[in-house]
């Protein structure tokens, strides 16, 4: 990775020679190094694997410049960049891109306004041991995950009580697949506006694990978050591990309504692939919010609050600037049950402010409501992860946390749920007919439970039911919030949501998947 | 140094990337193998929202990937590295690739000792980590050059964003229940290097022109949002006048757009399709199929994913249990079911080598409803004891490679389409596909379908929106009764998979059939 030094300097280099271009009006310069160290694990004991099956890493550099030209009205306005370089040469190069690619975008208002003084929401938070991990550690951080699980299948007496002898429990099929990731990330702007580069540096370590015991059916689910590389354990894969022998022998269950407790895993999918997209600025000025005109109205239970915060030291996600080089801070989403904030960067903010249709997406006028559609989560993310020079800024959440008016013990959750399933983990959760609609389907695949009489009684054997419901139901339904919040990810996502377990009224759900038990 | 990178970088640098995989690379002690994958990309991109401008810019990509075998204390063990290049990295190129490849094999050797180590210490659970081998695979050296009309490096900007804004302007003005749309294409050269230590020397050039339409309406019945994808591996032409090849669909961009609104207008004035109490008689177009196709064939299909390796992502496959117990030779689907994945043939996944030089060749999925074949790479094939038949291949250089769909299609059948309709008495249309969403091991799914027509008495009647089917894939493929003549192939451009997730493109298709299946609603 380029020191940042480095970047600082290249953003003076290019901001100067910016101001001596006679047909610029205003420019953005975002100089950024990256790094996303991943190894891949996939172990299974009864077809041959690598344990550690992809150390590998994908590293970029370069510069991205945003640029307003001289032409008149609408303002005429460019984006190109350069990669591997970050010298004047490859400032020209992207200023000339910028230039042959410009639009008039009626819509457009101006680059970010840093004030007179920007300021970052938080220095210096980021692990410098997660900055500089060798190959070497790359390599053992996997093999730690790895090892851990052999470890924990090892000592199963119930894997053993299963096969019957020692030499036979790889005939089990046991499985772990997952992952270690290092994002490294740095990143200098600056503008020709102002007189201040701003940089910043953030790094985070995860690792999720998923293990299975193929011949009892049975899946279980780990992970860990953090944002320091000596916090980290490597024990996602022993926590899948266990909890995968520990959901051996399920049941299945018939079509019905049923009364849940979503774990964390669940309420994150949730968040992840319907919430969050549904209160994006750029959601509601596209019409495809389902919560349409719905600011400052309520939309789900008051037993509910959720909030967006990347500005919280020791949080994974937390960032001291956006990529616009605006602070990060804290944006309320849900505030017990009603819809209070939108997640926005820069340029969404000032459209919809302009825009004559606003208050009837919004429901209110956003003039009146500028907290609520506050540009602090303009992020230039992608390739799973990383601050990159090569695109324009656009919506990501960071820190999300899930918080209850009232919380109470997952003992109560279960006790309020009387009979039903605690649904673990889900698979595929997708808008199934659109975001607007909030229409959703998934399958349960591991961690699942049926309750009885308010305790947790025998598992739900995985892949055997499909949930088809709706979010608004589910948003509406929630009959408790848990007081134990998990900081959670799901596959692909940017963000960290800190997920407590939910119980909910009602979710449809639908018997899948008899024929590979029955053969026919 | 280069001003500015372009595709014909590659002929600058190609004898040193072949220097460094079967020079520098062999020298190293333990190696085992080493490939290098070098891609340079050149072209443009536009997006227009409600018909106005939103941006545009030229397209350039230049980058890198490694991949290593090499053993240490005993045991071999893959080692990876990639990164983004620049004009900037041309003259030092070698000095670059070097580095790389130490990276992957310091990766290597470091995890190859590990792994030596837990095979001891775990007795028969460390017994399945193995040595990584690759199946092998000839040497080739090759260069394929692309096919087009209008070169994607000489396209003007103002003229595909003009375009795109007359485009945006005529899908606002389907109808005044239009609320919003956007329209957004590439158009790019793209130049794949693959050199490896054996000697290996590959490079292919091929065009990518692509567009994507966004609609969202507000219906008697509601708010509803469609988008669909168009393209195909040649120039811009494609979408000024569509590009018409026996099986291949892709209509010219105005009219892509344009249907696509009007049938997002119609629908969204539609009621709500109502879900059946059980299996009804379903008919499913050949877009519709594409998507079936492509979730419930293509993806279980995938041998590093039946062998366990995507069992924490994409999922794992009902096709295989175990290197013995597999569905291979069985019936899994009715006699007039035959399914297969075809690089060879055009189409949106149409290549001559795969991103570790094995040839692309036709893979038979399942014949007369018997499963045949996984698609698989040289290191999976290794494992199950196959022949390698090209299906490993990434998004980009410097992303590690995964087992992928090609061309991936229902073979047509013999019926014609209009009769898998009238010959049904009561049943239910699917006509377009929409948004998946399917079960860990692809055993049951439930696709969501752009529109849903009721069918009595063989006619077409009442159209629904918001409707899907749901069944489990072997129940569905058994009871296939009716495969249409009326094979069509349709480019699926965002298929994620992998760990950073990569969205590669492919071709699937498939004509008109009939089966059996839960019809559903909201």
């Amino acid at each position: 990775m380029l020191p940042l030094a480095k970047l600082k300097r290249a953003v003076q280099e290019a901001v100067a020679y910016l101001r001596t271009v006679p047909d610029v009006i205003e420019a953005e310069v975002f100089v950024s190094s990256n790094a996303n160290l991943l190894t891949r694990l996939s172990y299974t004991s009864n077809i041959p694997s690598n344990g550690v099956e992809e150390p590998k890493s994908l590293e970029s550099d370069g510069i991205g410049l945003r640029v307003v030209f001289k032409g008149g009205s609408p303002l005429l306005v460019g984006f190109g960049s350069e990669s591997g370089d970050v010298s004047l040469t490859a400032v020209r190069e992207a200023l000339d891109k910028a230039r042959k690619g410009a639009v008039r975008d009626p819509e457009f208002v101006s680059l970010p306004r840093l004030g007179d003084r920007p300021r970052k929401s938080i220095s210096n938070y980021h692990d410098r041991k997660l900055m500089h991990l060798t190959d070497r550690q790359l390599v053992e951080l996997g093999w730690a995950v790895v090892d851990g699980t052999l470890d924990a299948f090892q000592s199963s007496e119930e894997l053993l009580e299963w096969a019957k002898s020692p030499d036979a429990i790889p005939d089990l099929g046991l499985i772990l697949t997952g992952d270690v990731i290092v994002l490294q990330e740095r990143i200098a702007l600056g503008g020709t506006h102002h007189d201040h580069v701003l940089t910043d540096e953030s790094a985070l370590i995860t690792s999720m694990s998923t293990s299975m015991v193929e011949q009892q059916f049975t899946k279980g689910t780990g992970w860990q978050v953090g944002a320091r590389l000596d916090e980290f354990q490597g024990t996602s894969g022993a926590e899948a591990a266990r909890n995968a022998i520990r959901a051996a022998g399920g049941s299945r269950v018939p079509d019905g309504e049923y009364r849940v407790v979503l774990g964390p895993q669940p309420v994150t999918d949730l968040i992840n692939n319907l919430l969050l997209p549904s209160v994006q600025l750029g959601t509601f000025q596209a019409w495809a919010s389902p919560f349409e005109g719905k600011l400052g109205k309520r939309i789900a239970s008051p037993l509910l609050s959720v909030y967006d915060h990347g500005a919280l030291r020791g949080h994974a996600a937390s960032k001291g600037i956006t990529d616009e080089g605006l602070p990060t801070g804290r944006t309320d989403l849900i505030r017990n049950g009603r819809l209070v904030g939108l997640l926005s960067n820069w340029y969404e903010t000032q459209r919809i402010l302009k825009d004559p249709d606003a208050k009837e997406k919004l429901g209110v006028d956003p003039a009146k409501r500028r907290k609520a559609i506050a540009p602090q989560n303009g992020f230039r993310t992608g390739l799973g992860g990383g601050r990159h020079f090569d695109r324009d800024p656009g919506v990501t959440p960071t820190n999300v946390i899930i918080d209850g008016s009232e919380t109470v013990p997952s003992e109560e959750l279960l006790r309020r749920v009387g009979n039903g399933l605690y649904i673990g983990r889900i698979w595929y959760t997708y808008p199934i007919n659109g975001i607007t609609q909030a229409d959703f389907t998934c399958t349960v695949i591991g961690d699942s439970y049926i309750i009885r009489d308010g305790r947790i009684a025998e598992p739900l054997r995985p892949n055997t039911v499909r949930i088809n419901d709706n979010l608004r139901r589910v948003l509406n339904g929630i009959l408790g919030i848990g007081d134990t919040r998990k900081p959670t990810i799901v596959w692909s996502a940017d963000e960290m949501v800190h997920a407590p377990e939910i119980a909910v009224e009602a979710l449809h759900i639908n018997e899948i998947g008899e024929f590979l038990e029955t053969g026919s | 140094m280069a001003d500015r990178v372009s595709i014909d970088v590659i002929d600058r640098i190609r004898p040193t990337v072949a220097q460094v995989a079967q020079g520098y690379a062999k020298r190293l002690a333990g190696m085992q193998h080493c490939d290098i994958r070098v891609e340079a990309s050149e072209g443009v991109g536009a997006y227009a929202e409600n018909g106005t401008p939103k941006g545009s810019g030229e397209e350039r990509g230049f980058s890198f990937g490694v991949r290593v075998l090499a053993e240490q204390g005993g045991a071999v063990a893959p080692g990876y590295y990639g990164k983004s290049l620049g004009a900037a990295d041309v003259d030092n190129i070698g000095k670059t690739l070097r580095e790389g490849v130490r990276h992957a094999y310091d990766r290597a050797r470091a995890s190859a000792a590990h792994k030596a180590t837990s095979r001891g210490r775990f007795g028969r659970l460390g017994e399945s980590l193995y040595d990584s081998a690759l199946a092998s695979v000839d040497v080739h050296v090759d260069t394929i050059n692309a096919v087009y009309e209008q070169d994607p490096r000489q396209l003007s900007l103002e003229k595909i964003m003009g375009q795109l804004i007359d485009v945006s302007k005529a899908v606002g003005g389907t109808s005044s229940k239009v609320r919003y749309n956007g329209t957004g294409a590439t158009s790019l050269l793209i130049r794949d290097l693959f050199c490896s230590s054996n000697g290996s020397n590959i490079d292919h050039t091929y065009a990518q022109t692509e567009a994507i339409v966004f609609v969202m309406v507000n219906g008697d019945t509601g708010p509803l949002e469609l988008y669909d994808f168009n393209g195909h591996h040649r120039g811009w032409e494609i979408m000024e006048r569509g590009y018409d090849h026996q099986y291949v669909v892709a209509p010219d961009l105005m009219s892509f757009a344009t249907d696509l609104a009007q049938q997002a207008v119609a629908t969204a004035n539609a009621p709500p399709l109502p879900t059946s109490d059980g299996d009804v008689t379903v008919v499913t177009d050949p877009h519709y199929n594409t998507l079936l196709v492509h979730e419930i064939v293509g993806h279980p299909s995938e041998l590093d994913r039946a062998m366990k390796m995507e069992a924490g992502y994409a999922g794992r496959s009902w096709l295989l249990n175990s290197i013995n117990d597999t569905q291979i030779g069985k019936q899994i689907a009715s006699p007039l079911v035959n399914a297969v994945s075809d690089a060879t043939i055009e189409g949106y996944g149409n290549f001559p080598y795969d991103h570790e030089g094995t040839p692309a060749r036709r893979v038979w999925h399942i014949r007369g409803g018997i499963f045949e074949e996984f698609l698989n790479s040289r290191q999976t094939a290794e494992i199950l004891g196959v022949a390698p038949n090209g299906g490993y291949r990434a998004n980009d250089a410097a992303m590690v490679p995964l087992v992928r769909m090609t061309n991936t299609f229902f073979l047509p059948g013999e019926s014609a389409p209009e009769d898998l309709v009238k010959d049904v008495e009561h049943g239910y249309y699917v006509k377009g596909h929409r948004i998946p969403s399917i079960a860990e091991s692809r055993e049951n799914f439930r696709i969501s379908a752009n529109q849903v027509y009721e069918i009595n008495h063989g006619e077409l009647g009442q159209l629904y929106r918001d409707g899907a089917i749901q069944a489990d894939s072997k129940d569905y493929f058994t009871h296939v009764d009716g495969v249409g003549t009326d094979f069509k192939m349709y480019p699926i451009p965002n298929c994620g998979k992998g760990q950073p997730m990569q969205a590669k493109r492919m071709g699937n298709g498939g004509p008109t059939m009939r089966s059996m299946a839960k019809v559903v609603g909201p």
